[in-house]
């Protein structure tokens, strides 16, 4: 990585450790209870800490006057601060500023808060139930303040379904008709959390009616909309800056602090800084828990009729990018096979808990834990081995997909045999240790799009002292891309890539990008910067013709110079042909965009102009006598199309398969009546060196000619399908219900041999 | 209350008047601008803020800065000198162990404590060692790749 000297020796400076002169600290008075109305706030004692400047609640929001206090990326229904209700333990009723982060923290816990408690609902199949409290009154788009508006979704107004999307191909009712076998099944996941070690943190300042804020972000340009929108103010009056971060995984997709940062600096005219506590993180974004229900029909030779899925996820109190993942998880949930009908409801439902919103994998990690958990299900029942199951089922170089979208491409069976074949599926697939230990393999295929449409801008300059300079909004959040657009950049231009600069996003500096998402940017940022190097090439070989009084097509660039092809002698630096044109630095800029959508009503259309293809495959032992499940080896196979680097191409890989891991075997945000009980790192764990397989390997597929194909999520997905799959076939049983903990291995041995659980 | 404490620091001593409530890591972060020293969990658990106290990795966010007094720190600033890495830094770098890097200067510094105990440690030993060090980015076997490189240039070093 170019930054590696800065990350090695601490000083790369992240979002947490910006700091302005005069800067205040803020804090927030979340509520204690899932749904309620408020009916006093008392601040009195708060308003008396020493260093305390401001304490605002939602009535002073509701006095500024020209403010939008909802915010929301696709629903606006989030309150800066809640107006007159609360809907989640952990909404925010009141923000404090003050001179110092524990002058804040103590005033915060001296404000006082009454609530008129109403019912609340926790389970999305409870919040669609006819009389389950409605936890917002969406009603169709009318265009004035305190309305949501919606883009591009289906809310079904009157409940608490925030999102309808539909897949219809085919007819269902014919494909189960000629079905010789149907099964059906259920599976579910629950809620967890990124745990970036980085808390979300943000820096704003207000001058000259002019907002900046810093943060650690993953989408500069919706945060600065978003900002201007609450404000109502133009966007180029606000300014989105983002600092490197220290991870986010998803949590950091979407304004999440930065309004609440904003509107108190806007109240006490100082800078203000909000970190989250970790115990804080927890209740602010996290993924969402999921409800699936599969329907199958199958030939016996194999063939599938017909897929039937209802799916729902579970959104929590207010939308965030939910109605999207339901979306994503929609066509997600179809997987890379062969259904001639198909019928997909997935529903983002809100319930009383904290928001849910993008997570490594969107929607496709749940996805996958139905559809292939469906998809071993299915080999049992027909008799087949899964790997030749999904082999005869697998989509291929040209097919239709669910959507109605021909692929190209297609890589899926070729991973999965991959895949397959590093943890040695043709051996014994399920073995006894003879002490109660079991040993058994498992496998998943995954299916991932990118965001489509996008669009992503780069610029790409030189300067005269030579200097070249990466324009890009592209943030950098640890996949290293700092490094890969320096990259690009630099073969384009036959520099040395460590002396390319990659600026820092900021949106009054750096291009439009559409956000550091759905493992995009080294695909669409990547050809944008490509496309911005060849232009300012193109520029500096016109420049240097002139001056050599040759033909371009007879110069090179090597190192810096352009130079007539072998003869260094004529070489011209690139400084002094900036030079020469008498500018300070010639600047190109690239754009690439990606085109499709679908039909929200039937699926129909362009899910992705790519896919993201994968498959996972692992050996697990089981302690048959504690349900403890040890995984020994677990492999990723991903097609790649074009390794840029392979060093953190690798590390994607490896972090997908840790993430994996924590989520297959022991993540859960788990809820008492909607407080959450496991709020810290004691109580919610995440991977460690000891969870680790003892065996970690991977893929990376290239073909020669093809387009980069984004690394950051697929590696994940497959995991802890494959892990359930194993599981399943070590015990003879099967857990429906992430993660594979101890106590619900052992519960399915138990339900197995019949007893009581 | 406040109260002054006499520390080593990165090889200098300092007296550092503190509150008898805070926590060495808002000491050393807030009130030393090293901001290497970075809170993830505060209970412990996590190993972000990792510093040396008397060659030992502790949590700061765990001890209160007056339990420091008199006692040698070492944070990740101190561990370079001037443009020369401490060769677990060069291993970490050589062998690419970390994304976010956010929990990079605990790892390293638990990874220095180890080499001193340990000159030439198993890969077992070295993640029972670190496994209250978390990246959750999950660089761990290049982790321990570079641990294992920089032990095997350490010991080569001091023959």
């Amino acid at each position: 990585m170019i930054d590696a000297v800065e990350r090695v020796t601490g000083r790369i400076r992240f979002s947490q450790d910006a700091s302005l002169p005069g800067m205040l600290h803020a804090a927030a008075v979340r509520s204690v209870v899932p749904h309620g109305r408020i009916a006093r706030v008392d601040t009195a004692a708060a308003l008396e800490v020493p260093g305390v400047v401001a304490v605002v609640t939602g009535e002073d929001l509701r006095r500024l006057p020209g403010l939008r206090p909802v915010y929301g990326p696709q629903i606006e229904d989030q309150p800066v601060v809640a107006l007159d209700r609360v809907r989640y333990v952990g909404d925010i009723v009141a923000l404090v500023a003050a001179e110092t982060p524990r002058a804040a923290q103590e005033a915060a816990a001296l404000v006082t808060v009454e609530y008129e408690e109403l019912p609340a609902v926790f389970d999305p199949l409870d919040a669609l139930e006819p009389g389950a409290p409605l936890l917002h009154e969406l009603e169709p788009e009318r265009p004035h303040e305190g309305t949501a508006l919606y883009f591009g979704i289906r809310p079904q107004f009157g409940t608490n379904c925030c999102n309808l999307f539909r897949i219809r191909r085919g007819d269902v009712a014919r494909g189960f008709a000629e079905a010789d076998l149907v099964l059906e099944e259920t599976f579910r996941t629950p809620a967890i959390q990124h745990v970036a070690m980085e808390p979300h943190a943000a820096l704003a300042l207000w001058e000259d009616g002019r907002l900046t804020v810093w943060s650690g972000t993953q989408t500069p340009f919706n945060t600065r909309q978003i900002l201007a929108g609450i404000f109502g103010l133009p966007v180029e009056r606000v300014r989105v800056v983002v600092p490197p971060m220290g991870g986010s995984y998803g949590c950091k997709v979407f304004p999440r602090i930065e309004p609440q940062a904003a509107l108190l600096a806007y109240v006490t005219g100082r800078p203000v800084k909000f970190v989250l506590r970790r115990d804080e993180e927890f209740v602010t974004l996290t993924r969402h828990a999921t409800v699936v229900t599969i329907r199958l029909g199958l030939k016996r030779d194999g063939r599938i009729t017909a897929r039937e899925v209802r799916a729902y996820w579970n959104t929590g109190a207010y939308a965030d990018c939910g109605p999207d993942v339901a979306r994503k998880g929609g066509f997600g949930i179809v997987g890379p096979y062969r259904i001639p009908n198909v019928a997909v409801d997935s529903r983002c439902v809100y319930t009383n808990l904290p928001p849910a919103g993008a997570f490594r994998g969107y929607a496709v990690t749940q996805a996958t834990w139905a559809s292939e958990s469906m998809m071993d299900l299915a080999a049992d029942a027909l008799g087949l081995d899964p790997l030749e199951f999904r082999l005869r089922n697998l989509l291929r170089d040209g097919e239709t997909f669910a959507t109605g979208e021909t692929l190209h491409d297609v890589h899926f069976a070729e991973c999965l045999e991959r895949a397959a074949a590093a943890i040695g599926w043709e051996g014994p697939q399920r073995r006894e240790l003879g002490d109660g230990r079991v040993r058994a393999k498992g496998l998943a295929v995954v299916m991932k799009g990118m965001t489509t449409p996008s669009r992503s801008e780069a610029k790409v300059g030189v300067d005269r002292s030579g200097q070249v300079t990466v324009y890009s909004s592209t943030v950098e959040l640890g996949q290293g891309a700092r490094t890969v657009l320096a990259q690009l950049a630099a073969e384009a231009l036959g520099v040395p890539y460590q002396q390319v600069r990659v600026v820092d996003p900021d949106t009054d500096r750096t291009p439009f990008d559409n956000r550091t998402t759905s493992s995009r940017s080294t695909y669409m940022m990547g050809n944008a910067v490509r496309q911005a190097a060849l232009a300012l090439r193109e520029r500096l070989l016109l420049a240097a013709a002139q001056r050599l009084e040759v033909e371009p097509a007879d110069l090179e660039l090597v190192d810096g110079n352009v130079r007539v092809a072998g003869a260094p002698a004529s070489a011209l630096t690139f400084g002094q042909l900036v030079e020469a044109t008498g500018q300070e630095e010639l600047v190109e800029h690239g754009e690439f965009r990606n085109q499709g959508g679908l039909d929200p009503d039937t699926g129909q259309g362009i899910a992705s102009s790519h896919w993201h293809q994968g498959a996972g495959a692992v050996e697990v032992e089981v302690d048959t006598r504690t349900g403890k499940v040890t995984i020994l080896h677990a492999h990723a196979s991903v097609y790649a199309g074009q390794v840029v680097n392979w060093h953190t191409a690798e590390l994607q890989n490896l972090g997908c398969i840790v993430f994996g891991v924590g989520s297959a075997l022991f993540e859960e945000l788990v809820y008492d009546q909607g407080q959450l009980v496991n709020p810290n790192l004691s109580d919610y764990l995440i991977p460690s060196f000891l969870d680790l397989p003892e065996r970690m390997t991977h893929d990376l597929i290239e073909r020669p000619g093809a387009e980069i194909h984004g690394l950051g999520e697929t590696a994940l997905p497959p995991i802890p399908a494959a892990v359930g799959n194993a599981v399943a076939r070590a015990i003879g049983a099967r857990v429906t219900e992430l993660p594979l903990t101890p106590e619900r291995v052992l519960r399915a041995i138990r339900a197995r041999d019949g007893e009581r659980g | 209350m406040e109260q002054t404490i006499t520390v080593e620091l990165n090889g200098e001593r300092r007296a550092l008047t503190v509150r008898t409530d805070a926590t060495l890591l808002e000491v050393l972060r807030d009130g030393c601008g090293l901001a290497s020293v970075r809170e993830t969990c505060g209970i412990g658990i996590c190993g972000a803020c990792t510093v040396l106290v008397d060659g030992v990795p502790i949590s700061s966010c765990l001890l209160l800065a007056p339990l420091a007094d008199g006692c040698r720190i070492t944070t990740v600033e101190g561990l370079s000198r001037g443009d020369e890495l401490h060769p677990v830094q060069r291993a970490f770098i050589d062998q690419m162990a970390f994304q976010c890097s956010y929990c990079t200067p605990g790892m390293v510094l638990s990874a220095v404590a180890l080499l001193a105990e340990r000159p030439d440690p198993s890969p077992e030993e070295i993640a029972e060692y670190l496994a209250g060090n978390l990246c959750r980015c999950g660089s761990y076997p290049r982790i321990l790749a570079a641990i294992s490189d920089a032990a095997r240039l350490m010991r080569q070093a001091s023959r």
